[in-house]
């Protein structure tokens, strides 16, 4: 019975009837359809633009994929785990910048820093997780704490710029190993990492039946709360390290560093065809829909579409792509 | 709810209301004159027409996320007519109804589809952000000055204190109270928030509720962006960004609750008084905007959190009942 439940809340549900190469083929497919979106975007730039498909400009696209990859990664195991989304990484990220720098400032120490702002990145993200594990709406939930990070961002840097103040973190910031910024291999290795944790442990594997079928989930003895609250803790770990990275690239924090940035990790996960409903879908979909948002952006600055016109298509593209895999979730239904 | 525990809810809400009102009222010498409470009242017109409309969708069971946006947008576009020359209340009638049109077509996407209101406003969200950035060709846009004699109107004040955008809110407060506890259309709104399978079942169309209530949270999102930006002269396409966050407060203040069908405008009504007595008077303070933020932010995880301890306390309570085998 047990193996059963578990089974059903690995693989989806409605594959069980079907041929394993067919249910193989409905869970590849939405990966496939992102992959498809990345090439026809590349395509795209490559015929209307000669200074799309150069190593500098691929660079920018790598290392703002990376930012909005990293957090997609962590909302990737919100929406898995069956909460639908968080609204407060933007502001959690730049929270975390402004104590970075603050801890950099006051001469903490890189170490000392670095870990200090994750642990607190953790901390915000376990309040945010316990609330929400009780049931407690996480969209709307987080956007509350959206609004208090905010707040409490602007209180310790006073609404003004913090520099760093000293080189130590430039490395973490703006060096590229290799070739590739520093964020893009933290992003790789992430996306790796959340891969496995979730194919692989029993801890992913537990949010994937809960997501799937909280019932179920709690019918088999599972701590169900438990997984939100690690997933949103991860998703916070998240936002703290795209707070140093970007504060280190600058060289300081201040309030407006990542503008837009839930929406676009938002449309990563959804256009990286995520269920909504939970259960289903892997981090490598949430990290592609960030490299397909981070080169349409792109795509568009290069093309002079205003600020208006990119939020316009943006915002069309996460309303669409959540109508259409809807659309074809019920028809499987 | 009978309507003994909906009286004595709203009761302990008032209560908690009086307590934000006096701990600020010892402070701030404004709170004490019929004067200075209008003016608070004044001020909290442009979230207390959002939160009505927001909370009728969250009576339904739905939410959007839109409304900020789409305020900005309406604001927007009532001041580009008005700069082409049209007449300020023809304006506004236009304006208002482009955006009951838009939140009525949003409802009939949502209820037709059975998409996730939450998400699809994410989208919607955005996109009309970026609509009034294009609009707006990323500029404010105001009212040309010759004409700014013709917004005089707003600044009167009736029985010598209310505003007359004050008047509307109260209008509309009665208005859509009435609407929501006396007709059927209302009543439909309530039946598919509290229970939609069994809405569905005894035959409640989902299609006609969810586009009223989508209609209304737009055409009153739509209201707040157009008077407050006709009556300022100007409007932002980045306007209205915190309105979101203040709507969705008073509306769990007053009790609205987040799984549908429970709340009613009065308790709005309560929630939006609680949340202007505590950011005006943190304002009036001399605290910086930001720190406004912070308050609104924090009241709002304090009303989640404290509906969230009821909700799993009143089930605690139900529990001994659901053992009875139609329960799942």
């Amino acid at each position: 019975m047990i193996s059963r439940i578990l089974r059903a809340g690995i693989l989806p549900d409605d594959s069980m009837s079907d041929t394993d190469a067919q249910a193989l083929f409905k869970r590849r497919r939405n990966m496939v359809v992102i992959l498809l979106a990345i090439l026809l975007v590349i395509v795209a730039g490559a015929i209307t633009t000669p200074s799309f498909l150069t190593v500098e400009n691929l660079l920018i696209v790598i290392r703002a994929a990376s930012i909005t990859g990293i957090l997609a990664l962590g909302m990737s195991y919100i929406t898995i785990s069956g909460n639908l989304f968080a609204l407060s990484g933007e502001e959690l990220a730049i929270l975390s910048a402004c104590i970075f720098a603050f801890l950099m400032r006051a001469e903490y120490g890189l170490f000392t820093s670095l870990v200090a702002t994750l642990l607190f990145a953790a901390a915000c993200g376990a309040i945010q997780g316990g609330i929400i594990s009780y049931g407690a709406d996480p969209i709307i939930t987080t956007l509350a704490f959206g609004g208090l990070f905010r707040g409490i961002a602007s209180l310790v840097t006073n609404n003004k710029n913090i520099l760093l103040g000293t080189t130590a973190a430039e490395w973490l910031g703006t060096a590229r190993p290799l070739g590739i910024p520093t964020q893009s291999w933290a992003f790789i290795f992430l996306t790796a990492f959340a891969w496995f944790v979730l194919q692989k442990t029993r801890f992913g594997r537990q949010l994937l039946l809960t997501g799937a079928n909280r019932e179920a989930a709690r019918a088999t003895g599972l701590r169900v709360g438990q997984a939100s609250l690690v997933a949103l803790i991860l998703f916070a770990v998240c936002c703290g390290l795209a707070g140093i990275f970007a504060a280190a690239q600058f060289g300081l924090a201040v309030a407006n560093l990542f503008t837009g940035l839930n929406i676009d990790v938002v449309a990563a996960v959804l256009v990286g065809g995520i269920s909504l409903r939970g259960g289903q879908g892997s981090p490598i979909q949430a990290a592609l829909g960030a490299i397909f948002i981070a080169l349409l952006q792109n795509f568009m600055l290069l093309h002079s579409f205003t600020t208006g016109e990119r939020m316009l298509v943006v915002g069309c593209l996460v309303a669409l792509a959540t109508l259409g895999f809807h659309m074809l979730q019920r028809r499987r239904a | 709810m009978s309507r003994k525990e909906t009286i004595a809810d709203l009761a302990i809400r008032t209560v908690f209301m009086a307590i934000v009102y006096l701990a600020f009222a010892t402070l701030l010498p404004s709170y004490h004159t019929m004067s200075g409470l209008a003016a608070l009242f004044d001020g909290a017109v442009l979230i207390g027409l959002v939160a009505v409309g927001l909370g009728v969708t969250m009576l339904a069971a739905e939410f959007d996320l839109s409304v900020g946006s789409l305020a900005a947008v309406i604001g927007v576009l009532a001041i580009n007519l008005i700069a082409g020359g049209m007449g300020i209340p023809l304006a506004l009638v236009i304006a208002v109804a482009a955006a009951v049109v838009y939140g009525g077509l949003q409802g009939l996407v949502i209820a037709v589809t059975g998409i996730n209101s939450l998400v699809f406003t994410i989208g919607t969200l955005i996109g009309l952000r970026g609509f009034a950035l294009i609009i707006s060709n990323e500029n404010s846009v105001t009212i040309p000055i010759p004409r700014l004699s013709e917004t005089d109107v707003f600044a009167e004040r009736f029985l010598g204190i209310l505003s007359p955008l004050s008047i509307i809110l109260i209008i509309v407060l009665v208005l859509v109270g009435l609407f929501l506890s006396y007709t059927v259309w209302g009543r439909e709104i309530y039946a598919i928030g509290g229970g939609r399978a069994e809405a569905r079942a005894a035959g409640v169309s989902i299609v006609r509720p969810m586009v009223i209530a989508f209609a209304l949270s737009g055409g009153l999102a739509g209201l707040g962006g157009a008077l407050s930006s006709v009556r300022l002269g100007s409007a932002t396409p980045l306007g209205f960004d915190t309105l979101l966050l203040s709507a969705v407060t008073a509306c769990l203040m007053g009790g609205i609750a987040l799984e549908g069908g429970r709340g009613n405008v009065l308790g709005i009504f309560i929630g939006l008084l609680t949340l202007r007595f505590l950011v005006g008077g943190v304002a009036s303070l001399g605290a910086p905007y930001w720190l406004q933020s912070l308050a609104i932010g924090a009241l709002l995880i304090l009303a989640i959190v404290v509906q969230m301890a009821i909700y799993l306390l009143r089930r605690r309570g139900a529990r001994p009942q659901s053992l009875s085998p139609q329960a799942s």
